[in-house]
């Protein structure tokens, strides 16, 4: 009986405790337009992946900061846009990265465009590990040699997802070759296929040249003998020199951020004609219901500027190889309408 | 051994409390091993890798198991790889012997962990090698196989292989997804469906109508005239159990476990296949399967013994390959993600700690998940005590939260589940099998994914056959296991005549005495 006080006693005081941290979290978070409890949902339905990655890191500071609870969920890109669309209330925001615009630009189902259909939150980080690799064992050194043999006749696949962050840099390289070689294009050949084990699976089975990965995903079998079936060697990183400039000096793995500097510009071109090397920074930025009060953008702008100022968050997205990018609602919106002109260019020219 | 240092009495806790957790968490239709971990996956910030590791790995153990509970008790699937324990679960519970059939359970998938657990520490790296060997051709194959059973399991193969085909057209409503490598466009719908049939209907709703909404309608058709479940069903009626229903069937719990462990090591196949492939192949293979999907123990000892051995299975292409092998393990990497870990083909001999904490945490998950099934047993099966008038109720409302909760409150789900469960309830009502629409509808997807990539890539229709020395293989036991189902079929027809004659036969005679008589 003793026992059974005691054990109602420690129960009573803990819910005691927790209803008081609820109420004050609360009243705390009733200062600002954003209240309640927040769900981040995101456009990827990984919780391995990079946009679960660094949208735990934003949120975890975000909700330190607000005083709120928040939570990420990964329910994928359709399921995010259409539960961003139902709640206007900004219990709901999203967190994505450029595939929101480049699956509209590539005419994907249950893509709209972004700056139509809601309003474009604040950029939070680069992710610099878009890659594109080739079996240890290829006859293509470089990209340059892989430019060439496509512009020579020779058929080059390369395994993709269709539509989005994986698609953009093969059409680039596409775009390349119809400058480059005009009518050899269509040699370069897209395989399309799902997830990152998908596409290492047809390099293994010898059914892909070339694969889209990232220095994340792929790094550690970078590090494998060349008598390795599963070998790979990276060949080019989409992301722009000065982006990977900033990347941690000892890099990811064993791979250096010097290594890791040899596949990008200006060690690799991929012409855009007018001497314009194409790069592509795969970038995360929050995405809002179009009704939402702007006074909640305001909120999360400001609540962001002060995080970023006091520099802690840039620590741990580092740590986790991303590129920290905080830029405010307005002057990211901008910058990425810019970017999704320049690449609408590129994806016009190959069809 | 440094890694000792790692494992104090929190690390024990939280791998103990995963498997409690995990083990409610499957028990609750609706809620999965998958739900369990991504809900704990934010705690990982807070425990650090390795105790994240032991608290994710009990729920992951405890999650597929607790799938069992409602299998048994309520012919409802936990999660989608107990569907299988249904089969010969249920009618045991139906017999009074649910307390019995769910100590086979435990035991079974104890086992089943603890083989794969081993499998996964002795080989991981040479069996990632030779999962790699499985391409698309090959896994469609294995799921080519895993359907096959629709013509062993169906009363009628006519019957059943057309309630499979409904069950493959069903999984095929909504779009061909881009995430894997498809166009993104919508199929077998209207357009004014497409807000919710998008990406077609969630697998879990489905699979809790068909079973256990409809069950429980035709149970209501009969209406309440025995009042309390329990004066048709005893908790443990008769034999009770004994450690001896096991004997004879190592084979079985060996050959299952293997099976569970292989299905988990190529990705993207999942448990599901492999609870029923090990159903089909102790089917085929056993001396007596007459009993199986009546009650039979060797049904429940393939199923969950599988099941459970594809945790340590699924574990083998993560932490070897850094490629998750089921949705479980997919939410497990973000743990690894989350601490910036990478894992990949050299993360085992990279993190030697962290791999051997692992191991630890799971062998530690599957005997404490042991000990509270085993002793807590007999407490959960009284559940078939409840009066039907109020447990009735209690499913649906457990099966209208979860069908809710599994995808973060789309409402269409739970539509969904009603709407299957109507059509669970009609589709035995007109005679057609409920397990292959099922087994087809799970299966489906996937098949239709490998088959469509599989032409993508080799662009002919000749690479089925000639891919490779395992394709090969793969086509031997897919013939086999229908010639099996086959020639099972006419010896049970032939038996059921020879019967039919000797009851005509014996009733002639005592009709015939009738006459005499007067």
């Amino acid at each position: 009986m003793i026992i059974t006080k005691k054990i109602m006693t420690s129960v009573g005081s803990a819910a005691l405790m927790a209803t008081l941290n609820i109420s004050s979290g609360v009243a705390m978070a009733q200062d600002g337009p954003l209240r309640g409890n927040i769900r981040v949902v995101i456009g990827s339905t990984s919780t391995g992946g990079d946009t679960y990655q660094n949208s735990a890191i934003v949120v975890d500071q975000l909700a330190e900061k607000l005083d709120l609870n928040m939570k990420v969920d990964a329910v994928g890109a359709s399921s995010a846009f259409r539960t961003l669309d139902r709640d206007s209330r900004g219990n709901t925001l999203m967190i994505f990265h450029d595939q929101s615009y480049l699956g509209h630009l590539y005419g994907v189902e249950g893509y709209d465009d972004i700056f139509d259909k809601y309003t474009v939150g604040p950029t939070l980080a680069i992710n610099p590990g878009n890659a594109y690799l080739v079996p240890k064992n290829s006859p293509y050194e470089t990209l340059d040699d892989v430019i060439a043999a496509v512009g020579n006749g020779e058929t080059v696949r390369v395994a993709i997802q269709p539509g989005g962050v994986s698609e953009i840099g093969f059409s680039a390289l596409k775009n390349a070759i119809a400058i480059e070689h005009p009518g050899q294009e269509d040699n370069l050949v897209a395989v399309n296929t799902g997830s990152q084990s998908d596409k290492n699976q047809q390099l293994f089975d010898g059914q892909a040249d070339v694969i889209n990965g990232s220095v994340q995903a792929n790094e550690q079998y970078t590090r494998l003998p060349e008598d390795d079936q599963k070998a790979m060697r990276f060949v080019w990183l989409t992301a722009r020199q000065d982006t990977i400039e900033q990347a941690p000096e000892e890099g990811l793995g064993q791979t250096s951020r010097e290594q890791l500097l040899e596949y990008v510009e200006p060690n690799v071109h991929v012409t855009m004609g007018d001497d314009e090397s194409f790069t592509f920074d795969k970038e995360f930025f929050f995405l809002y219901n179009k009704d939402m009060d702007p006074a909640i953008v305001e909120q999360i702008d400001e609540a962001l500027a002060e995080i970023y100022a006091e520099g802690e968050i840039q620590e741990i997205q580092k740590n986790a190889f991303f590129i920290p990018n905080f830029k405010p609602s307005d002057e990211a919106s901008e910058y990425l309408a810019d970017k999704m002109a320049r690449y609408e260019e590129i994806i016009s020219n190959i069809q | 051994m440094e890694f000792l240092s790692l494992l104090d009495i929190t690390f024990f806790l939280l791998a103990g409390l995963g498997a409690l957790v995990g083990i409610i968490f499957g028990a609750i239709p609706g809620m999965t091993a998958t739900m369990a971990v991504a809900v704990c996956l934010p705690l990982t910030y807070a425990l650090g890798l390795h105790h994240g590791l032991a608290l994710l790995l009990g729920l992951y153990v405890g999650g597929i198991s607790g799938g069992m509970v409602p299998a048994v008790l309520l012919n409802i699937p936990g999660t989608p790889s107990s569907i299988t324990t249904t089969f010969d679960g249920y009618p045991m519970a139906q017999k009074g012997e649910g307390e019995k059939a769910l100590k086979i359970c435990v035991i079974a998938s104890v086992i089943g962990g603890l083989i794969s657990a081993a499998i996964l520490f002795l080989f991981a790296p040479l069996l990632a090698d030779f999962s790699i060997k499985f391409s698309y051709v090959e896994k469609f194959l294995i799921i080519l196989l895993a359907l096959s059973v629709i013509a062993s399991l169906s009363t009628s193969m006519l019957v059943g292989i057309f309630s499979g085909v409904i069950g493959i057209w069903l999984s095929l409503i909504g779009d061909y997804s881009i995430s894997d490598g498809g166009n993104g466009k919508t199929r077998l719908m209207f357009d004014f469906m497409e807000p919710y049939l998008f990406e077609g209907f969630s697998l879990l709703p489905v699979l809790i109508g068909v079973f256990g909404i409809s069950t429980i309608l035709l149970e209501a058709e009969k209406g309440a005239k025995s009042g309390l479940v329990s004066e048709r069903i005893k908790i443990s009626k008769g034999g009770g159990f004994s450690l001896s229903v096991f004997k004879g069937r190592l084979t079985n719990l060996v050959r299952s476990s293997f099976i569970g462990t292989f299905v988990g090591m190529l990705p993207g196949v999942g448990g599901s296949a492999a609870s029923v492939l090990a159903y089909t192949q102790e089917k085929n293979l056993t001396r007596d399967s007459s009993q199986m999907g009546k009650g039979a123990p060797q049904g429940l000892i393939a199923s969950e013994s599988a099941n459970n051995a594809l945790t340590g299975g699924a574990l083998i292409p993560l932490l070897s390959l850094g490629i998750p092998g089921d949705s479980t393990t997919a939410v497990l990497i973000g743990a690894f993600t989350l601490q910036g870990i990478q894992v990949g083909p050299l993360f085992i001999p990279e993190n030697p700690e962290t791999w051997y904490v692992m191991m630890t945490a799971l062998v530690f998950a599957n005997i404490v998940m042991f000990f509270l099934m085993f002793y807590a047993i007999k407490y959960i099966a009284k559940v078939v005590m409840v009066p039907k008038h109020i447990l009735f109720p209690i499913i649906v409302m457990m099966c209208v939260v979860g069908a809710y909760a599994i995808n973060y409150g789309i409402m269409f789900d739970v539509w969904t589940l009603l709407i299957f469960g109507i059509l669970g309830y009609l589709v035995q009502k007109i005679g057609l099998e409920v397990a292959p629409l099922i087994i087809g509808f799970i299966l489906g997807g996937q098949a239709e994914v490998y088959f469509v990539k599989s032409l993508e890539s080799f662009g002919t229709y000749s690479i089925f056959f000639t891919k490779s020395p395992i394709a090969m293989v793969l086509w031997g036991l897919i013939i086999a296991s229908l010639m099996f189902a086959i020639v099972m079929g006419f010896n049970s027809r032939a038996r059921q005549k020879m019967e039919l004659t000797q009851v005509t036969g014996s009733t002639h005679t005592a009709s015939g005495k009738g006459h005499d008589t007067n």
